[in-house]
């Protein structure tokens, strides 16, 4: 073999090393197993059905998962814009220091580098934070006026805001969605689409003044209405704040680890930022979007002290997967709440290898 | 590779796809959220849920009890659980802007906390508790006493005292017996709540622990071992009125619903609490109150406020004491309540009554016409001649019997009563008389000249028997004596005092 080492080399299968690896991966690996081979020697299948059996538990679950992908939403819908911004920081602003004279350019420059580190800290809060003292927070903070108000909007108003805010404008983005893919790269599309944008909203603002507007804004108001402290936007809302804070830091991994030169290829080729963030940038990030979701999505199913906290614990309105293990194991129904356990892990499990197959699967 | 023109939308579909699928998503979602498939059987509209704060512990009774409750009274209950320290601050923090009706604490630690802090109002106790030695069950280490644990160095877990009663409770009695210092070298962890300590036993981190006996008949896998150390110790459940609570009525009366000894507590002895004592089950209980009538002013505002908050009917029926003695005596029907207006009249029939609590005092005074006209300075002046005298009368009123006694103490009951031209069984009437005319002087309470001071004076007696205190009792088998414990603790509050006073009583009682 070493004589025609110079031709091709074959690597020595080196069978201790590899055997270590196994050997240390595997503790861990086997540890997890363990655990749910413990608590699945716990319960029984009759706990199981029993625990599926029930009213509560099946809201509970129903509760959990719709929460949380709607809280894995919300967390990406933060992530990639803040993890983009935090990750091309300096590029991002360095133009607007052109407006500052060249000796002095220093001070906003050190000005933004402080900012970033500020941000970058704040960021770890919510993760460094004790999860009751997180829910404690947002309950102190609905107390508060602004917060308070909020509230009071989402109970009494809430069908003017669907109506005239929320839905015309996330519909407009697929108006301007549409209007650029019919006009293509013609000269002014970005004009044509904001226009249309605009009009759309003008349109929703107009039809809610006739009298069938008034009849859909109070329809929405009684469907839509709800208080948020003890109710399931506070469940969201605990959920989210913590999940988003790992959403940010994934993304932000990933935009770091994606040479900036493509972007920068994509400027130099005449790309505005947005063009080169929506073309380059994001389907390369493709990966990491889907790693920022699944564990928003992850952290936000075993979230557990700010929504006892926060939501409360009302069976049928508050409850999910995890305040309903807490509930069963506080009346001394282990069973129970290894039944539920069980339950929240399959369930986790399916949705994350679902999302591995298939998200990673197209992007890789 | 320069990507060609042509492909540049469809690129931009892809990333904004991506986005506008995950904002439809995101919306169809939350229109799922709002179409609740597991929404609760609708109230009747027009009634405000009742939102219940609980400890997870005493989840199965109350949930049992909170159904049957809504079928019967129509009411929404919402149950809200966690660690009662937990609900405790949720109530402090949110109770200004979200409403809390009723909070119910694992123990009674947190009820004096909750108190101390301003936020709680009344509190019904609903069972008790008692602490026993809980081990696995089949009891793998053949455990017997206390002796067994110390001797032998076995793991105990120890619920910590600061956090849950059970803790400190069998604390406080372990320290009293000198067992502690020896108990403590074997605790080898401190949970929060009792519960935990129950878990921590069944799956075998411990050999036993202290927990309450009703939590080994809710947990399975438990087994009891007697503990002379901690025997007759225990403590109280109880549902506690939030004092922030827009709808005190509803509350109390779901929280009498859970204190009763019919509907309630059946629940929580299936669950192994120890209940008793509590009343009977009634939406709107009709309480026969009995008083003298001098204490009517006095006391009618507070009776009023009672009736309104707690959603209950006073019947009230003042008279003279020794009628409403007599109508005792007559009818087996008595009333549920006595506040007597001399403690002479609650003697006659104290057999038929709990303990007595003196309330209030009232004096004896002359009333005369404003200014004096006839000169009257002291008892002995009541026999000039011509005078026209009102007293009560001896067999029907306190009023009449301490006035029969201040005369004898002062030796002028000959003199005074060839004067006397009319006997009352209560003092108002000798007020309307005096205010007519038809009497000159009168001996009445000074409570009962308190309302006709621009007519009538009033000259202090300075004897010491011409005094009457003011007893009020319990009927010992009444179907409302928690009702009644609470209307005497409003009797005795604050507010009421200020009324005594003002009435002319003197205070007698502490505060509840």
């Amino acid at each position: 073999m070493s004589g025609g080492a110079a031709k091709q080399h074959r690597p020595a299968w080196d069978w201790p090393f590899l055997l270590l690896l196994f050997v240390i991966g595997s503790t861990y690996v086997g540890l997890i197993v363990a655990l749910l081979v413990a608590d699945a020697s716990f319960t029984t299948p009759g706990h199981l059905l029993a625990a599926l059996r029930s009213k509560e538990i099946r809201f509970a679950v129903w509760l959990s998962l719709l929460s949380c992908t709607i809280t894995a939403i919300l967390s990406l819908l933060v992530a990639v814009p803040l993890g983009y911004l935090l990750s091309r920081w300096d590029a991002l602003t360095e133009p607007a220091l052109v407006v500052v004279p060249d000796g002095w350019r220093w001070l906003p420059r050190w000005g933004l580098l402080a900012t970033k580190k500020l941000v970058d800290a704040l960021l770890d809060v919510p993760i460094v934070l004790p999860p009751l003292v997180v829910g404690l927070s947002l309950l102190i903070l609905f107390q508060t006026w602004p917060a308070a108000r909020i509230e009071w909007l989402s109970g009494h108003r809430m069908g003017v805001i669907l109506a005239r805010g929320v839905i015309p404008f996330s519909s407009g983005l697929i108006v301007v969605a549409l209007t650029r893919s019919i006009l293509g790269s013609k000269p002014m599309a970005g004009w044509w689409a904001m226009l249309a944008f605009v009009l759309w909203w003008c349109v929703h603002l107009l039809f809610g003044m006739t009298p069938p507007g008034r009849v859909y804004e109070s329809w929405l108001q009684t469907r839509f209405a709800t208080p948020i402290t003890y109710a399931v936007p506070s469940v969201i809302l605990a959920q989210f704040s913590v999940s988003a804070a790992f959403a940010v830091r994934t993304m932000r991994v990933a935009f770091d680890q994606i040479t900036p030169r493509c972007e920068q290829v994509a400027l130099t080729l005449g790309c505005t930022r947005s063009q080169a963030f929506w073309w380059v940038v994001l389907p390369q990030a493709w990966r990491g979007v889907v790693t920022a979701a699944t564990l928003a999505w992850a952290r936000a199913l075993g979230e557990f002290g700010p929504v006892l906290v926060f939501s409360g614990a009302t069976r049928l309105r508050t409850e999910v997967l995890p305040t309903t293990v807490f509930l069963e194991l506080s009346i001394g129904n282990l069973n129970g709440a290894v039944a539920v356990s069980l339950l929240m892990v399959a369930a986790a499990l399916v949705v994350l290898l679902i999302v591995r197959v298939f998200g990673l699967g197209r992007a890789g | 590779m320069r990507p060609s023109l042509q492909s540049r939308p469809a690129r931009l579909q892809l990333a904004w796809l991506a986005f506008l699928a995950s904002l439809i998503l995101l919306a169809s979602l939350v229109t799922l959220l709002a179409f609740k498939p597991f929404a609760q059987d609708a109230p009747p509209p027009g009634t405000r849920p009742l939102v219940v704060f609980c400890a997870a512990g005493l989840r199965k009774p109350v949930e049992e009890a909170a159904r049957e409750y809504q079928i019967v009274s129509g009411v929404e209950v919402q149950l809200q659980y966690g660690g009662s320290d937990t609900l405790l601050g949720q109530i402090e923090v949110a109770s200004r802007t979200h409403a809390v009706d009723l909070y119910l604490p694992a123990d009674d630690s947190y009820v004096h906390s909750g108190r101390d802090r301003g936020l709680l109002d009344e509190a019904l106790p609903l069972a008790a508790m008692k602490p026993v030695l809980a081990v696995k069950k089949g009891n793998p280490k053949r455990i017997t006493s206390l002796d067994d644990l110390i001797g032998r160095k076995l793991r105990v877990a120890q619920a910590n005292p600061q956090a849950a009663a059970v803790g400190k409770i069998t604390r406080d009695a372990l320290v009293a017996g000198k067992r502690w210092d020896a108990f403590e070298k074997c605790i080898v962890v401190t949970k929060p709540t009792v519960n935990d300590v129950a878990n921590d036993v069944i799956v075998g981190a411990v050999d036993a622990g202290f927990v309450w006996d009703a939590t080994v008949v809710q947990i399975e896998g438990l087994k009891v071992v007697r503990v002379a150390e901690v025997e007759g110790v225990s403590a109280t459940l109880s549902a506690c009125v939030v004092r922030a609570t827009a709808q005190p009525t509803a509350a109390l009366r779901f929280a009498r619903y859970l204190a009763s000894r019919d509907q309630g507590a059946p629940h929580f002895s299936r669950h192994g609490f120890t209940t008793g004592g509590g009343d009977r089950w009634e939406p709107t209980p009709d309480v026969k109150v009995f008083a003298g009538s001098m204490l009517k002013p006095a006391v009618e505002e507070t009776f009023t406020a009672f009736e309104e908050r707690e959603g209950v009917t006073l019947t009230r029926i003042y008279n003279g004491c020794g009628i409403l003695v007599a109508q005792m005596k007559a009818s087996k029907d008595g009333p549920d309540v006595y506040f007597a207006c001399d403690t002479e009249f609650m003697t006659q029939v104290q057999d038929r009554f709990g303990p007595s609590t003196i309330v209030s005092g009232n004096q004896l005074v002359l009333l005369v016409k404003k200014g004096n006209p006839h000169q009257i300075r002291r008892l002995k002046d009541l026999g000039k001649p011509g005078l026209r005298v009102g007293i009560g009368h001896e067999k029907q009123c306190a009023m009449g019997v301490v006035t029969q006694k201040t005369l004898a103490e002062d030796r002028s009951t000959e003199m005074v009563m060839k004067n006397v031209k009319v006997q009352t069984p209560t003092g108002d009437m000798l007020v309307n008389q005096m205010r007519t005319g038809s009497l000159d002087a009168a001996i009445a309470y000074v409570s009962n000249a308190a309302g006709a001071a621009d007519e009538l004076d009033a000259i202090a007696i300075d004897i010491p028997c011409a005094f009457a205190e003011q007893p009020f009792a319990i009927a010992k088998g009444s179907d409302f004596e928690q009702l009644c414990g609470r209307l005497r603790d409003a009797v005795l509050s604050r507010e009421s005092q200020d009324r005594f006073r003002a009435y002319g009583f003197t205070w007698k009682a502490k505060q509840p």
